[in-house]
């Protein structure tokens, strides 16, 4: 009984200790989102990364979070030479690191090499391949550690003095200068009308040099340039963002507040920003509904379906006066924020929102001559890929199926979401049309048993539909295309659900006939979509390869004129979306975000979702609360 | 007994190093990179560069570097700057695995111990009511919600508790980590299969110990049922008890992986689980070291206290006297 009531004591003790942090007081706004994987700005990848990103680091651009048109950042002019290939950026004077020193275009063009180097392994590297020289230098380098390698170089000399040549084979070879520290001189390889867009991405944002300088580490045996973990800590980490970083625990949270060496300290709203990864979804509302969330970032509860309905009912009956207050000029939360309360009697609520992506959810149909066991594709003929897609009635699964009421698309850039882009119509849902496709094709049912053959008299192969397991909805609307297609086209169908990296590597090595995909934009310009049909693009899982297409394609990235370059792209993808068909796309991506638009302001509506999170603030009368 | 610890002691590292070599080539299997993200992949040549910077190229040379990073070799030989260092993640490469362990090892530690202090009180004392009074409705009482507690599964305990505690009757705050309100639900929750376990080993223990021969002589010669159970059957019908406190222990403490999610608890079992999914190799092998000491270890512990509790048994001959 003693040891018993020492161990409680000792896990007394122990728990106090662990448990107990000093405690911030609760920022102005607290949301939840999936973990922060890195701020390495030249490393990030993931959504939320970025995110953070775009509140802590300044570009030469930024883009504006309603219209998602660029602005200036820290460049406050830039210009572009007539052949549309060199553009010289100005930089602002009174932008600033945390540290209070100057932001200088030097700290701009190694912040890029840094992007360039194979070293730094980063997912975005290729965004710089437009620079001049640039995949070259890649090129270059990867093989010159290849080949230190290869001779079986593991001193630190070797390894310093290919270093030193690197950077100057660099300045040498990619097209990025600064005159001076003020001017930053880019020159591309050919004419790139969105390059101002890419220069507000995220990981082509500046690094304060001497803080990255104190972490690097050359490894003699690779002779590759790394960094020690622990530059981008909170205390160490330089910024030159709008807000600054304040705390960060792995999986714990990350704290953000207000930069006060920022450039415009007028445009920034938000005192104080806190971030909890809550990935329980379930536990994420709980936190909410409990008071310890003001905003769900990304709301994945199997029964979100029904919140967001709740939410369209109560809209659905408040709708004439939305409207009138949107015609008067509000802003979407002004508007909502402005209706009578929901009716929790009746089943409504307010605060679920449905927005808009700048992604397409599609199904892949494989193009290639042969399956991977060697047998005749028959998804290799467009005639089959545009039946499929004819028979599917995208309505009925976004309304029935889904039940969160996407966008339906035929296209597969989101209409709309690119200004001065014109979206072709795509195929629209036609089972007549659908069956006549199927038989020019071959396949008819000839002995009247409910399914196709050809005139040989084979029967249609099972259609092999991959997809990936551990979201509910891939799987209800893998369920209910194979429905569609039994039903309207006769053929038979099997589902195959794998695990995500077992099915990537599936689709990698295109073992399957028909599979789950999906893809979300990085820039504002068609080509983030469209590229990933061009013949031999990485991320090309169907093998499509048509050279009208790769050839509009080329012939855009030649064009210098806006609107000739965007209606060679429209071409490109009616090609796609209405001929050849290797992309089926079902309906444009929604998130749901979950937030009371009568206490938080300040979050866009635009589909890039790209949240400005220094303009978040809080509103009423409603005062900030301590956290225990 | 000294020589037998000593000598298990000196097995650890072996066995330590025989799971994390077994471990690596599992995680090696699973296919695709731990720096690829979910729907997209970067361009070939990128690709390549990914898997170079961390040998991801070569298992051979990935391995022969670990063991010389972790183990201390590569700090003596002078290729590392510290020993025992378990490297980056390869999926939160701002962090070092040792980073991550340090702050997710108590946290997991403290919620793994609670729950088995939780689990002995009400354990014992739900094995005890009904081991004194077998088949009597106290026993069917407390054995049936042993029984619920053994098949209800975290997530939905876990759940329930949340919705009412927390979300509607706002007790104690929903989720996260930072105050002893913390810890308790996600320690409750976590206890309970344990706790209904104990109560069950307890209560068969004990009824059979009540009907052994020298218990009878003790109730013979004067002493109350619970004098005689207090003295003579409870040590013997805790062994089982005991026996199971190792395990338990160590399965409390790494396996709370449920009740970590369901609370967002910043503990080692969550950081594992998205580790083997994201395939992110440095963390799991370190995550594994860790559990593979604790396993080890504890379950020395254990047959320690064993021999202390019953001296029949004689740990370091392996036979057993009778006495």
């Amino acid at each position: 009984m003693r040891w018993f009531a020492l161990a409680a004591l000792l896990v007394g003790v122990a728990l106090a200790i662990v448990t107990c942090e000093r405690s911030a007081p609760r920022a102005e706004v607290t949301f939840s989102s999936a973990d922060v994987f890195t701020l390495d700005a030249q490393r990030m990848s993931y959504m939320q990364d970025l995110r953070v990103a775009r509140a802590i680091l300044e570009g030469l651009c930024t883009v504006d979070p309603d219209t998602n048109e660029p602005r200036p950042g820290v460049a406050s002019s830039w210009e572009v030479a007539p052949d549309g290939r060199t553009w010289t950026f100005h930089l602002r004077d009174d932008a600033r690191w945390t540290t209070g020193e100057p932001v200088t275009s030097d700290d701009f063009r190694q912040s890029w090499r840094r992007l360039l180097l194979p070293d730094t392994a980063a997912d975005y590297s290729a965004l710089l391949f437009g620079i001049r020289g640039a995949e070259e230098f890649f090129a270059w380098r990867t093989n010159a550690l290849a080949a230190r390698s290869a001779q079986g170089q593991t001193d630190w000399e070797s390894a310093r003095a290919l270093w030193d040549e690197s950077l100057d084979r660099f300045d040498s070879l990619v097209g990025l200068r600064a005159p001076d520290p003020k001017t930053l001189v880019v020159e591309l390889e050919a004419p790139t009308p969105y390059w101002a867009d890419l220069c507000a991405f995220p990981t082509l944002s500046p690094i304060h040099q001497p803080t990255l300088k104190r972490f690097e580490r050359l490894d003699p045996v690779s002779g590759r340039m790394g960094y020690e973990p622990g530059w981008t800590k909170p205390g160490t980490l330089v910024t030159n963002g709008p807000l600054r970083l304040v705390s960060w625990q792995y999986k714990r949270g990350m704290r953000l507040e207000r930069n006060p060496t920022y450039h415009t300290p007028h445009a920034v709203e938000c005192e104080s920003v806190s971030i909890l990864p809550i990935e329980d979804a379930n536990t994420a509302v709980l936190a909410y509904e409990s008071g310890a969330l003001d905003w769900v970032s990304d709301l994945t509860a199997d029964f979100r379906a029904d919140l967001a309905a709740a939410a369209r009912k109560w809209l659905d009956r408040h709708r004439v006066a939305y409207d009138a207050l949107i015609a008067r000029g509000l802003g979407v939360d002004a508007a909502l924020a402005a209706l009578p309360a929901p009716e929790p009697s009746l089943g409504e609520r307010n605060d679920v929102h449905a927005l808009s992506a700048f992604g397409t959810d599609f199904w892949s149909f494989n193009c290639r001559p042969n399956l991977s066991d060697g047998s005749v594709n028959p998804f290799a003929d467009k005639r089959v890929r545009r039946a499929f897609a004819l028979a599917v009635d995208k309505v009925a699964l976004t309304t029935q199926v889904t039940r969160l009421s996407e966008p339906v698309a035929t296209t597969l850039v989101p209409r709309g979401s690119i200004p001065g882009y014109e979206s072709p119509t795509g195929l629209t849902h036609d089972v007549e049309r659908a069956r006549r496709e199927l038989a020019s094709a071959g396949w008819i049912d000839r002995d009247k048993d409910g399914l196709v053959e050809n005139e040989l008299g084979e029967p249609f192969p099972v259609v092999d539909m991959l997809y990936m397991t551990g979201n509910p909805r891939v799987k209800n609307i893998a369920i209910a295309l194979a429905a569609m297609w039994r039903d309207a086209l006769g053929v038979p169908c099997e589902l195959r659900g794998k695990d995500g990296k077992f099915a990537k590597e599936d689709l990698r090595q295109g073992n399957f006939m028909v599979a789950r995909g999906g893809w979300y934009g990085d820039y504002a310009d068609p080509t983030t979509f469209l590229d990933l049909s061009k013949t031999g693009n990485g991320n090309n899982d169907r093998a499509f390869s048509n050279q009208e297409f790769d050839s509009l394609l080329d012939q855009a990235a030649a064009e210098l004129d806006p609107s000739a370059r965007m209606a060679l792209l429209t071409r490109a993808e009616r090609l796609l979306v209405e001929d050849e068909m290797p992309i089926l796309p079902l309906c444009q991506y929604v998130t749901l975000y979950m937030y009371d638009p009568s206490k938080i302001h300040g979050l866009s509506r635009h589909p890039r979702l790209s949240q400005p999170l220094w303009r978040l603030h809080r509103v009423g009368a409603d005062p900030v609360e301590s956290s225990p | 007994m000294t020589t037998l610890v000593v000598r298990r002691l000196l097995q650890v590292p072996l066995v330590v190093a025989s799971v994390l070599v077994i471990t690596f080539a599992l995680i090696w299997l699973i296919p695709g990179n731990p720096m690829e993200q979910e729907g997209r992949r970067p361009p070939p040549e990128i690709e390549r560069a990914m898997a170079a910077q961390y040998q991801l190229d070569s298992p051979a040379a990935f391995l022969g570097a670990y063991a010389a990073r972790v183990s201390g070799v590569g700090w003596v030989l002078g290729w590392n700057d510290r020993p025992f260092d378990l490297g980056p993640s390869m999926r939160h490469p701002d962090w070092t695995v040792n980073e991550i362990i340090a702050a997710g090892f108590p946290v997991s530690a403290t919620i793994g111990l609670g729950a088995i202090l939780i689990a002995l009180v009400i354990g014992t004392l739900a094995g005890l009511v009904g081991g004194l009074r077998p088949g009597s409705w106290a026993d069917g009482a407390t054995q049936s919600v042993a029984l619920v507690g053994i098949s209800l599964p975290s997530f939905v305990v876990g759940s329930l508790a949340l919705v009412l505690v927390c979300a509607k009757w706002r007790l104690l705050p929903v989720a996260g980590w930072g105050s002893p309100s913390h810890a308790i639900l996600p320690m409750i929750v976590l206890s309970l299969p344990f706790a209904a376990y104990i109560s069950r080993l307890l209560r068969f223990g004990l009824a059979e110990q009540m009907t052994t021969d020298h218990l009878r002589t003790a109730r013979a010669k004067g002493l109350s049922r619970s004098q005689a159970a207090w003295r003579h059957a409870l040590k013997n019908a805790l062994l089982p008890v005991l026996s199971y406190i190792g395990p338990a222990t160590a399965a409390a403490m790494t396996g709370s992986f449920v009740v970590e999610k369901v609370f967002a608890v910043p503990g080692l079992g969550r950081h594992f689980v998205e580790g083997v999914l994201g395939k992110d190799i440095t963390l799991v092998m370190g995550i594994v070291l860790v559990y593979a000491t604790m396993l080890v270890v504890l379950n020395l512990v254990v047959d320690v206290l064993y021999a202390w509790v019953d001296p029949r048994i004689d740990l370091a001959g392996g036979a057993t006297t009778t006495g």
